[in-house]
């Protein structure tokens, strides 16, 4: 066979597993930041501790594991209706009384949050990288000329699934109506007489639920450890920037392209290097279009 | 009392004992917690000009604090030159950077604007400690002590007037902040930009203006820690952590405010220091203690005292003048 030929195959092979790369990871991102534009579409707050609750989801899983022996998808019935439990306790304590503060105000309480949060993961279980390594972390999957590991592909397709049940949840259901209503104008949503404190508190819990289920999914997949969050957290910001802040359909999409920028950025330049790019391209988002790729309606009021 | 000095009562009282403590005092652990109350507090002063007094909250500082530190621990380190020379480089650098960064995300606000300097100082970050050839990397660099003045080689008491000298120099600054025609414009633009933009205010220069000098101001504290520390670690320097820290104590004493920040690092440094050494051998991972307190004072003095200790004074001194009235 000739060299050429043989050098296409292979390069066939070589961009197909970063193409199903691509799209296992941004269907995890997706789900982490679904959360997050929920949360700041309906509260019209951005949550700093996002990441904060991801890495107590991972630690959740962590401890499961190692303590009780118990798989991280089976975890994850049990992490749902915690967190989401956390995400009513933490909306009632703290971000309850700032939600119709200062931008400031609700910048610094969320990031007193997360500093909070992350020590107290510090004190508590020490500085250590721990790992969850269960059977599926290490079982290959091969497809065509690609190769993946049974957890990457359970992760994205419970991912995907959660992310669809909420959307579904917000598209559908009466409650999602109200929550989308509250989004669209606080004012005429209390005149109709729209409970918004409950949806506050439930966008919160859902918003956390969701991160705390990611989290869960993503422990055999990355090593655990107090900042584990802040990675993520950032990733999700430019993920949830780039599809317009609140726009859920649009965090799909951006999280498509910030896993492509992260696929390709680790092939071509090597792993040590490719945060850079995303963050770059963040900064570009962020200077060039602030309002999201596809323009965002009301962005100009929200600090843009 | 002058007028003059009356209205400045309490930075009086904060720097005249800073000045007059190690005439006293001669242990070393207590002269260091004042050092680093004064360098803390100047940071958080710096901050505070973007911060507090131009409405450009930042997440990011440790940027401009992490060139400081790594322009003069380099230059010293790699080619023995003076960390007053590296103290210009890197002023010079973070005039560039404040300026673009300053200039990039001009039309951001609030948390937009946080989310870009968030990212900034993690590029940062992430070329301190993956480029192993020039810094060390994540290894981070040992900052060559040699006594003497022009190698910053000092004793406590001599790191306590110098530390000194730039908190009031700060301190000062933002004085003349609350009294000149750039602060009033300033001030108008953080409150309304669009009615300072109408009244011909060029509200985004001013703004780029402030987070540059900002970040000069930043950096120059940035090099005296790494002198006075001795080691420069990019995980610490470019932290967010170390950025919040500066945001902390400006909330707590009080944003916009000249003598606020330096109250927040007297409550916040103090309460470090009382905390690791009370804490110190119970466990490991107490460091990690004082930074949940930290989290929980943020969170609360945000809810409770957002103008901060400076506005709870105002706030006394106004109810007490009622009273007498």
């Amino acid at each position: 066979m000739d060299p050429a030929r043989r050098l296409g195959r292979a390069q066939i092979d070589v961009f197909a597993q970063l193409g199903v790369s691509t799209v296992l990871l941004g269907g995890i991102y997706a789900l982490i930041a679904v959360g997050l534009t929920l949360i700041f579409g309906i509260m019209r707050v951005v949550n700093f501790a996002h990441g904060e609750f991801l890495m107590l989801g991972m630690y959740l899983a962590f401890w499961a594991y190692t303590l009780l022996a118990l798989d991280p998808y089976f975890v994850l019935f049990v992490s749902i209706p915690v967190f989401y439990g956390v995400g009513l306790v933490t909306y009632v304590l703290v971000m309850r009384g700032v939600i119709h503060a200062s931008h400031n105000v609700q910048i610094f309480t969320t990031v007193g949050l997360s500093t909070a949060l992350q020590n107290l993961a510090l004190v508590l279980w020490s500085g250590d990288f721990h790992t969850v390594r269960p059977w599926h972390a290490s079982t290959p999957i091969r497809l065509g000329g690609t190769a993946f590991n049974l957890s990457q592909v359970v992760a994205f397709v419970i991912a995907i699934a959660l992310t669809v049940l909420l959307f579904a949840f917000m598209r559908w259901t009466h409650t999602g109506r109200v929550m989308r209503a509250t989004a669209q104008d606080r004012e005429a949503a209390v005149l109709m007489g729209i409970d918004t404190d409950r949806v506050y508190r439930l966008t919160f819990a859902i918003g956390i639920a969701a991160v705390g289920a990611a989290g869960v999914l993503v422990s055999p997949l990355y090593a655990v450890y107090p900042t584990a969050g802040l990675q993520f957290v950032l990733l999700s910001y430019v993920v949830v920037v780039l599809g317009g802040l609140g726009d859920m359909v649009g965090a799909l999409i951006g999280s498509l392209i910030v896993a492509a920028v992260e696929v390709a950025g680790s092939y071509f330049f090597g792993t040590a290097w490719k945060e850079i790019l995303y963050f770059v391209l963040f900064i570009g988002v962020l200077v060039f279009r602030p309002a999201g790729l596809f323009g965002q309606r009301g962005a100009e009021n929200l600090g843009v | 009392m002058p007028a003059g000095l009356a209205r400045h009562r309490g930075a009086l009282v904060v720097f005249g004992a800073a000045a007059l403590v190690p005439l006293v005092v001669r242990d070393a652990y207590f002269l260091d917690s004042l050092v680093l109350i004064l360098l803390w507090g100047a940071l958080s002063a710096a901050w505070n000009v973007a911060g507090g007094y131009a409405g450009q909250v930042s997440i990011g500082h440790a940027a401009f604090f992490g060139i400081g530190a790594y322009s003069a621990a380099l230059l010293s380190a790699r080619f023995q030159q003076s960390p007053w020379l590296g103290m210009l480089v890197g002023v010079a650098l973070s005039l560039a950077a404040g300026a673009a960064i300053g200039y990039l995300s001009n039309r951001l606000k609030g948390p937009y604007f946080a989310l870009s300097t968030i990212a900034f100082s993690q590029v940062l970050l992430i070329v301190a400690s993956r480029w192993r050839g020039f810094t060390s990397g994540s290894e981070g660099i040992p900052v060559p002590f040699r006594p003497g003045f022009s190698t910053l080689g000092l004793g406590h008491v001599a790191w306590v007037y110098l530390a000194l000298v730039v908190a009031v120099l700060y301190w000062g600054i933002e004085v003349w902040l609350e009294r000149s025609r750039f602060g009033y414009r300033l001030a108008g633009v953080r409150e309304d930009e669009d009615a300072a933009q109408a009244l011909g205010i060029p509200s985004r220069r001013l703004k780029v203006i402030a987070v540059t000098a900002s970040a000069a101001l930043t950096s120059v504290c940035g090099t005296l820690w790494a002198q006075y520390v001795g080691f420069v670690d990019p995980f610490y320097v470019f932290s967010v952590d170390l950025s919040v820290r500066f945001a902390l104590n400006t909330i707590i004493g009080g944003m916009g405010t000249a003598l606020g920040p330096f109250l927040g690092s007297i409550l916040i440094t103090s309460l470090e220091t009382y905390l690791r050494a009370s804490l110190s051998g119970v466990k490991s991972g107490f460091t990690g203690i004082y930074l949940i307190v930290y989290g929980t004072v943020l969170i609360l003095v945000v809810r409770f005292v957002p103008d901060g200790l400076a506005g709870l004074a105002a706030r006394l001194r106004a109810w007490r003048a009622r009273a007498v009235a």
